[in-house]
This record gives C-alpha cells, sequence and structure tokens, in this order.
C-alpha cells in the first residue's frame, strides 16, 4: 500500500513536469497520433487495393494492429522507465547507483523515475484503429468476451513491459543498450499487426513458443474474431494470455534479480 | 576540405561496428516480414501496379537498404547544435555552412550505404529470387538517381534543422518532419500500390525522390522519357530545397544575432 502510494506520488511528480511545457507537450501529442494515424492510413490504402491478407479482411486485420499500438502504446508510458535506451543512461549516469542506496525496491523507483506521457498520442491512435476495427469485423460480443478483452490487453502490456526489462538488464554487462532488443520490441509489434500464419514455420514457432507473442495477440483475437486456427491447434491456446504474460514477468524479475546481484558498476 | 570533412564522416560510421550491426539486423527483419505480408497480400496475383512478386519482395530490401543512407529517420546532428551552443561556432566557421555539413553526411552516407545497404541486398539475394538491374545504363541511372536522393534527403534535414533558429529546440518539429517524409517517401508501402488519385501527387513530392524514385529506377520501372522525367523531378526538387535552404539559412542567422543581442 505504502508503495503504490509512493509510486503514484512519484508519477505524478513526472506528468506534472512534463505539463509544465503545455504547449510542447500538445504539439508532441499531435505530432506522435499523426504519425501514426498517416502509417496506418497508408498500410490500410493499400490493403484496398487487394482486398484481404491471408485471408483475413482489412477489419481483421485491424483488430490485431488496434490491440497491439494500444497495448505497446501503455506498456511504453508505464515502463517508460524500463525502455533500454533510458535505462542504460541511469546506469552510464550513476543514477541508477543512487538508486541502490535507497530503502525502496528498485523497480519501483526505476518505474517512477520516468513516464512518458507523449505515448497517449500512440495509444489513442491504437485506439481509434480499434474501435474502427471492431466496426468492420463486425464483432459478436458477449460476456466472456467482454470480460476477457482487458485481461488480453494486460497481457500484451505485461508481454511488451518484460522484453523491455529484459533488455534493460543487459545494461548491466553492455552499458549500451542493445539494439538487438528492438527486433523483438518494435519488430514484434510489427509482426503482431498481422495474422501469424502468413508467416514461415521458423518465425511462428519462434514468436510462440520462444516468446510467447503469439499467445498474447493471435491466439486471444482468433476468439474475439471467431475464426478457427489454421493449423488446428486446440481452442484452449486463445486463453493462455495472461499465463504467457505472467509467465513473461516472472522470467524478467528472475533475470532482473540475477543482474542486480552480478552488477559492479561502471565507475561514475 | 570538403573531403577531409567527408572522410571524417566516413570514418565516424566505422567506428560504431556493434551498432551498425544492430542496425543491419533490425533493417533485416522489418524487411523480411513486409516481405511476408507482400505475399501474404498478392496470393495468387502475377503483378501489382507493374510490382512483379520478386520485384515487390525486392523492393522491401531496397526501402530497408536506403533507410541508414538517406538518414530518413532520427538526423539530429543540426538539431542538436542548436542546444549545445556548437551552432554559433559552427556558423563562424571559415567555410560555407551548407556544405560543411553536406561534405559529412556524404560520407556518413556513403559509409551507411557500404555498411548497412550492400550487405542487406547481399543478404536477401541469399534468400530470394531478387531483381538485379540488368544493364550498364540502368546502373548508371541507379547511381544517379541515389546521388541525387541523397541531395534532397540532406536538403530536406538541412531545411528542417533550421527550424531551431525560431524555436530552439527543433527536436519536436524533426520527428513530425521525419515521420511525414517516411510515410511519403514510399518507404512503408510501394507508392505505386496506393490508389491511382494518391500515387500521381505522391510520386512528385520531394519525399519520393529519397526513395521511391531510386527504386523505381533500380527495379526497371521507370525507363526511356519517363526515367528522364523521374530524374529530372529529383534534380529539381534538389535545387529547389538547396535554395530554399539558403534563404532560410540567412533568415535564420539575422534571427540568431538579434537574439544573442
Amino acid at each position: 500500500m505504502r508503495s503504490l502510494r509512493l509510486y503514484l506520488r512519484l508519477v505524478g511528480v513526472c506528468v506534472r513536469s512534463q505539463m509544465q511545457y503545455k504547449a510542447s507537450f500538445l504539439t508532441d501529442l499531435a505530432g506522435t497520433l499523426f504519425g501514426n494515424a498517416i502509417t496506418f492510413l497508408s498500410l490500410a490504402a493499400v490493403f484496398a487495393r487487394f482486398g484481404s491478407v491471408g485471408g483475413w479482411r482489412l477489419g481483421e486485420v485491424a483488430f490485431l494492429y488496434g490491440l497491439v499500438e494500444m497495448g505497446f502504446a501503455t506498456m511504453d508510458m508505464v515502463f517508460s522507465g524500463y525502455d533500454p535506451g533510458y535505462f542504460s543512461q541511469l546506469v552510464r549516469r550513476g543514477q541508477f547507483d543512487q538508486m541502490l542506496l535507497r530503502p525502496v525496491a528498485l523497480p519501483l523507483q526505476v518505474l517512477s523515475s520516468e513516464f512518458t506521457l507523449r505515448r497517449l498520442g500512440r495509444f489513442a491512435q491504437g485506439l481509434i484503429v480499434f474501435l474502427l476495427a471492431v466496426r468492420l469485423a463486425g464483432i459478436h460480443w458477449t460476456v466472456a468476451k467482454l470480460l476477457y478483452l482487458p485481461v488480453v490487453f494486460g497481457s500484451v502490456v505485461a508481454f511488451f513491459g518484460s522484453l523491455f526489462w529484459i533488455g534493460s538488464t543487459t545494461c548491466f554487462w553492455t552499458v549500451e543498450a542493445l539494439e538487438a532488443i528492438n527486433i523483438f520490441t518494435y519488430g514484434g509489434t510489427e509482426m503482431l499487426a498481422y495474422p501469424m500464419h502468413i508467416y514461415d514455420d521458423w518465425l511462428r514457432y519462434l514468436f510462440t513458443y520462444v516468446i510467447p507473442a503469439s499467445l498474447v495477440v493471435y491466439y486471444p483475437a482468433l476468439y474475439f474474431l471467431g475464426k478457427p486456427d489454421p493449423f488446428g491447434l486446440p481452442r484452449a491456446l486463445s486463453f493462455l494470455a495472461p499465463v504467457a504474460g505472467a509467465a513473461m514477468l516472472l522470467l524478467a524479475n528472475a533475470f532482473w534479480r540475477f543482474g542486480v546481484r552480478h552488477y559492479q558498476g561502471t565507475g561514475t | 576540405m570538403y573531403l577531409a570533412l567527408a572522410r571524417m564522416g566516413f570514418q565516424r560510421q566505422l567506428a560504431y561496428r556493434t551498432a551498425n550491426l544492430a542496425g543491419l539486423a533490425t533493417n533485416s527483419f522489418f524487411g523480411l516480414l513486409r516481405a511476408y505480408v507482400l505475399i501474404a497480400l498478392y496470393g495468387a496475383r502475377p503483378s501489382v501496379a507493374g510490382y512483379s512478386l520478386p520485384a515487390a519482395i525486392t523492393y522491401t530490401a531496397l526501402s530497408q537498404a536506403l533507410i541508414a543512407y538517406i538518414a530518413i529517420w532520427s538526423w539530429w546532428d543540426i538539431i542538436r547544435t542548436f542546444r549545445t551552443g556548437e551552432i554559433a561556432t559552427d556558423l563562424s566557421r571559415p567555410c560555407d555552412y551548407f556544405r560543411y555539413w553536406f561534405a559529412q553526411d556524404v560520407g556518413r552516407a556513403a559509409a551507411q550505404l557500404l555498411l548497412r545497404g550492400l550487405p542487406l541486398i547481399a543478404l536477401y539475394a541469399v534468400f530470394y529470387r531478387i531483381v538485379i538491374p540488368a544493364t550498364l545504363l540502368q546502373v548508371l541511372a541507379l547511381l544517379f538517381s541515389l546521388a541525387l536522393a541523397l541531395l534532397v534527403s540532406f536538403s530536406w534535414r538541412f531545411l528542417v534543422s533550421l527550424a531551431g533558429f525560431w524555436v530552439g529546440d527543433a527536436t519536436g518539429v524533426g520527428r513530425m518532419a521525419w515521420t511525414v517524409a517516411t510515410f511519403l517517401s514510399g518507404q512503408i508501402m510501394p507508392l505505386a500500390m496506393f490508389p491511382a488519385w494518391a500515387t500521381g501527387v505522391l510520386r512528385a513530392t520531394p519525399w519520393a525522390a529519397m526513395i521511391n524514385t531510386p527504386v523505381e529506377v533500380y527495379l526497371g520501372l521507370v525507363r526511356g522519357p519517363h526515367l528522364l522525367a523521374a530524374l529530372a523531378v529529383q534534380a529539381a526538387w534538389a535545387i529547389a530545397l538547396i535554395a530554399f535552404g539558403r534563404l532560410l539559412l540567412r533568415a535564420g542567422v539575422g534571427h540568431l544575432a538579434v537574439q544573442g543581442g
């Protein structure tokens, strides 16, 4: 309880400091929204010419896209402190060493040290596309689906957040952020925005069994859209999203603890 | 002296070996994903908007290979100098400010083409049947088009960066400008595949001159008089943007002097 209050207070400070430059914040927000929207529109314009991707109509693909964008943008805001690019600076400047001395849980300190409000622009774009997709795809809503949707959303946030967390932990050894993690984070958002069956086996296996990406987006989407799995895997796979999200968080946390134990400082 | 600056720009890129490798991996991965999407979109169609399937796959390689070369995203070299104050030193150097930066950018771009552009195409050639320019004329036209693409891209980035004279920190302006360029250059999808009314307009913009034109020249989609016209549009934009950049620079320097009092 105490840590939650502390967290909210520190995040509040971050948010207020960003609101000091209101004009700059609003243009940034509008810029992000505009930039992302324009990217989606250009994809949609080209898709319209083809009609469908691997048997999925535009509305159905947009469902994947909107879900991923909303989840990633939320994660990008909440996990700003664990953005590998940002975290590597904390390590380099010795700010992380100061955190080690404070009697507060480390993840709480890192998470509350940065909260990039600008990401709301990307979230808004994702939300608009998602709402549009729900209309276009003509989803048959049930109580179960409505209850499961926020769970899936949370799982997407947890999934990408874990990748950020793991990426940041590698900074203990490399100091500089490893760009390779971008393949899984930014590459992941790109990849998950399309139905998984358009990819070759090795890529699909990698993003299903090694990194459970398709469990948090593609399989749940099959359930919402009422589509059968083209590979005939059990329907239960659609409901493993929270398991995959939680497992990733646990794994990231374990790796993080291991990293902190081995961290020797950078000499700053 | 400009040659020395170019060499400096070239060598600076060589220093970041792991970053270049990671960049190459990321570009290849994104290219690969785009290729899967296009293959799925094509389905049984042999050709769409003049692009055969191998041409479309080659497009995904080229559009990724050119990202680093023309630095379509995140080019903050000049914008940064407004924050650090180096702008004052740079302006008072005994050389032309535009050429001072352009020379360095030529070096940077050449290094990126060698380290991230060519390896990516080579990698693609291993996995896919890609299109290779067939005639010497096509290769020459491609080299010419690539040079013009860099000139247009640099003048555009130069122009955007000069916003710093008026807004101080041009990071936000830059971020928005780079996004617009990405979308309008045909980096995301070939401009030819857009709805017909949009394609004509998009092809004529300076952003198309950065990626779409060199790609279409490479693939041999523009030939004969169309090829000459495409190169002429690139050249025209280069001249226009350079002229505008120089005008804006003069106005900006005046503005900066007033501020410095």
